[in-house]
């Protein structure tokens, strides 16, 4: 089976001030699709730069990162922001909902970005949100959303596109234990249903409990990988 | 409405204090340019329609070569003749644009009521012109006269200027002999009776000015010639194509002669204009100085408060061009408020100025006139186009800085 991420001896290098901070020491990694992977490790592993690189909003600083096939160093920004919109779906830890916006509303916006018709992009919600178990919520804003109620408006928001992958960085630390549970149940079920790869960063045991493959970070290498 | 002006609009709304105080200074900057442009295209329509009809000037002045360059020692050579006279008309009559040529004298001399005598300037006009010039203007913007008219067959009746008959303490019906020497150099008296008052066009002129009758000035001056053949138009533009088509039939008739517009001799119109456009750019100037500032700084705090929304938007797949629409997009919502608002007041002024009618009187008028706005459709498109584009220009700088952002630092703003 092809790959869906191919990291080729990635490294990543912040330059803060005068100091080379080495996030990243070339790393090898292949996710094949319809994989639910975990990314741990303790703070400052190097967990939330590998997601960046992966999720395609940041660079390697060496090393080759395949997405489908396609190397994206050559990209443009452009090229980016589209390969981004058909392909990638994002997870935040803070959910990153617009706040002026309702949940439909939010659902809707990848497709709206992508020159979806309105009409057909509210369709489209509805049905994610209907699967996220939010289809009375469709007309509140965030802030009358609870915690556990954003996250799922953005987990359908990541899935309102189908996409190959979905990139979740921390989506159950902001959760209480219920909700934690009951969220990372949602996208177990989609992984299985839809076949959608899943790659998490996170701390949470109860996340990691769950995910077919667990890949350790620290000091920006892997250290091991289960199975 | 599409997602990004939702977006624009609701952010707008929830920062609606911020928004208001953007849209208060465009709205205020929108009206102040517009009113200030109403006024001052009154002010020109005023000075252009007092210099062509209220003073009888006409578009066109049509003199000897040399008239206006204030050589007087041979005042016969400044003179057209009769046959130049009839020639000109000859000239104007078949051009559609032209409404009336009319002859005319300047004489200056001595007016006595036989105790107390004083200098006076006079312009000779034909009484019977005056309907064509006063059917033209649109402005009434002064009291023509008081008393009665001139006539072209009652060549003794004269009018005065209001500061001449204060001077001479004359009133309408009494008699006066007018001084003054002939082309030829003789002094010449006419007996004359004062017909009407009248404000002269310049404060300048108001202790001194009066109108005769061509036939009473030609009298005076012993001649049967004119000093200026006024051409009167339909509309003003045409003064401009008629001056370069007269110009034409002239030097192919070869004659001495010079035609001069109305601004050029109205040296007043010219530096009233002048005034009021260094005035304008001035008010210009600050309107685009505190709209671009307004209209920064809330695009800046927006950006800034916005930051992980557009970290957020562009991991979504939102490319920079499409974080640029959404903040340019904002920014022309606050235009479009600003304006409308601005509209608001315009109008309101306007209906008040109308409703109340207020009189004023302008520096080298001798009586108050009504103050008007003249708003113009021109202008308005303009000033609007303007503010708007403004608005999307100075909103940029800001909005480059947010689609220029790194996404993954943008995420992690806090």
């Amino acid at each position: 089976m092809k790959s869906i991420i191919v990291l080729n001896q990635v490294s990543k290098t912040y330059h803060l001030g005068g100091t080379e901070v080495h996030a990243l020491h070339e790393i090898d990694l292949n996710i094949d699709p319809g994989e639910f992977v975990a990314v741990w490790g303790p703070s400052g592993s190097g967990k939330t730069t590998l997601m960046n690189l992966i999720g395609v909003i940041d660079e390697p600083s060496s090393g080759r990162l395949i997405f489908n096939g396609h190397d994206i160093s050559g990209l443009s920004d452009n090229d980016k922001s589209e390969l981004r919109n058909l392909s990638i779906g994002f997870v935040f830890q803070q959910f990153n909902l617009i706040p002026v916006l309702s949940a439909l509303e939010n659902v809707m916006l990848p497709l709206q970005i992508r020159g979806i018709s309105p009409s057909e992009a509210k369709k489209t919600a509805m049905n994610r949100l209907d699967q996220v178990e939010l289809s009375e919520f469709v007309t509140h804003r965030p802030d009358k959303l609870s915690g556990g109620q954003q996250q799922r408006v953005a987990i359908a928001r990541a899935l309102v596109t189908n996409p190959h992958l979905i990139i979740a960085d921390e989506p159950t630390a902001n959760l209480d234990s219920k909700t934690a549970m009951k969220v990372i149940g949602l996208m177990r079920k989609l992984n299985t249903s839809e076949g959608t790869t899943f790659i998490f960063s996170t701390h949470d045991q109860r996340l990691l409990d769950n995910v077919s493959r667990r890949i350790h970070l620290e000091d920006g290498r892997i250290l091991e990988e289960h199975p | 409405m599409t997602a990004w002006v939702k977006i624009a609009l609701r952010n707008l709304i929830k920062n609606r204090r911020r928004s208001l105080f953007t849209m208060l200074a465009i709205m205020l900057g929108f009206a102040a340019v517009n009113l200030f442009g109403g006024f001052t295209t009154y002010m020109y329509q005023a000075n252009r329609e007092g210099s062509i009809y209220s003073a009888f000037q006409g578009h066109l002045t049509i003199v000897r070569k040399g008239f206006f360059e204030n050589d007087r020692t041979d005042p016969l050579r400044l003179l057209l003749t009769a046959q130049e006279m009839s020639e000109i008309r000859d000239v104007c009559r078949p051009i559609s644009d032209v409404v009336l040529v009319t002859p005319q004298l300047r004489l200056n001399g001595l007016i006595t009521d036989g105790k107390v005598s004083t200098i006076f300037i006079a312009q000779g006009y034909v009484p019977s012109s005056q309907e064509a010039f006063m059917k033209g203007t649109r402005l009434k913007l002064m009291e023509p006269f008081e008393g009665n008219r001139l006539e072209d067959d009652a060549e003794h009746g004269i009018g005065i200027s209001r500061g001449l008959s204060r001077a001479l303490n004359l009133k309408i019906g009494s008699e006066v002999v007018v001084m003054a020497t002939t082309a030829e150099g003789q002094m010449n008296a006419l007996d004359a009776e004062i017909f009407q008052l009248f404000d002269a066009p310049s404060a300048g002129m108001n202790d001194r000015f009066i109108r005769v009758p061509f036939r009473f000035a030609q009298q005076l001056y012993d001649t049967d010639g004119a000093h200026v053949m006024s051409v009167l138009l339909d509309k003003t533009v045409q003064t401009e194509s008629v001056r370069n088509q007269l110009r034409n039939v002239f030097k192919q008739k070869n004659m001495d002669i010079e035609i001069k517009t109305w601004n050029e001799l109205s040296e007043w119109y010219t530096r009233v204009k002048n005034m009021f456009d260094i005035i304008f750019l001035f008010l210009f100037i600050i309107v685009f100085i505190i709209v671009t500032m307004s209209v920064i700084n809330t695009m800046s705090m927006a950006v800034l408060e916005r930051t992980r929304e557009i970290g957020t938007l562009r991991s979504l797949g939102l490319k920079r061009r499409g974080v640029l629409s959404l903040f340019a997009i904002e920014s022309f919502l606050i235009g479009v408020g600003g304006i409308a608002g601005g509209g608001v007041i315009n109008l309101l002024a306007w209906l008040g100025i109308n409703y109340y009618k207020p009189l004023w009187a302008p520096p080298g008028i001798t009586v108050k006139i009504p103050l008007q706005i003249i708003f113009t459709v021109e202008f308005l498109f303009y000033s609007i186009g303007f503010l708007l584009i403004l608005c999307l220009v100075a909103s940029l700088i800001p909005a480059r800085r947010a689609a220029n952002q790194n996404v993954v630092d943008a995420l992690g703003h806090v």
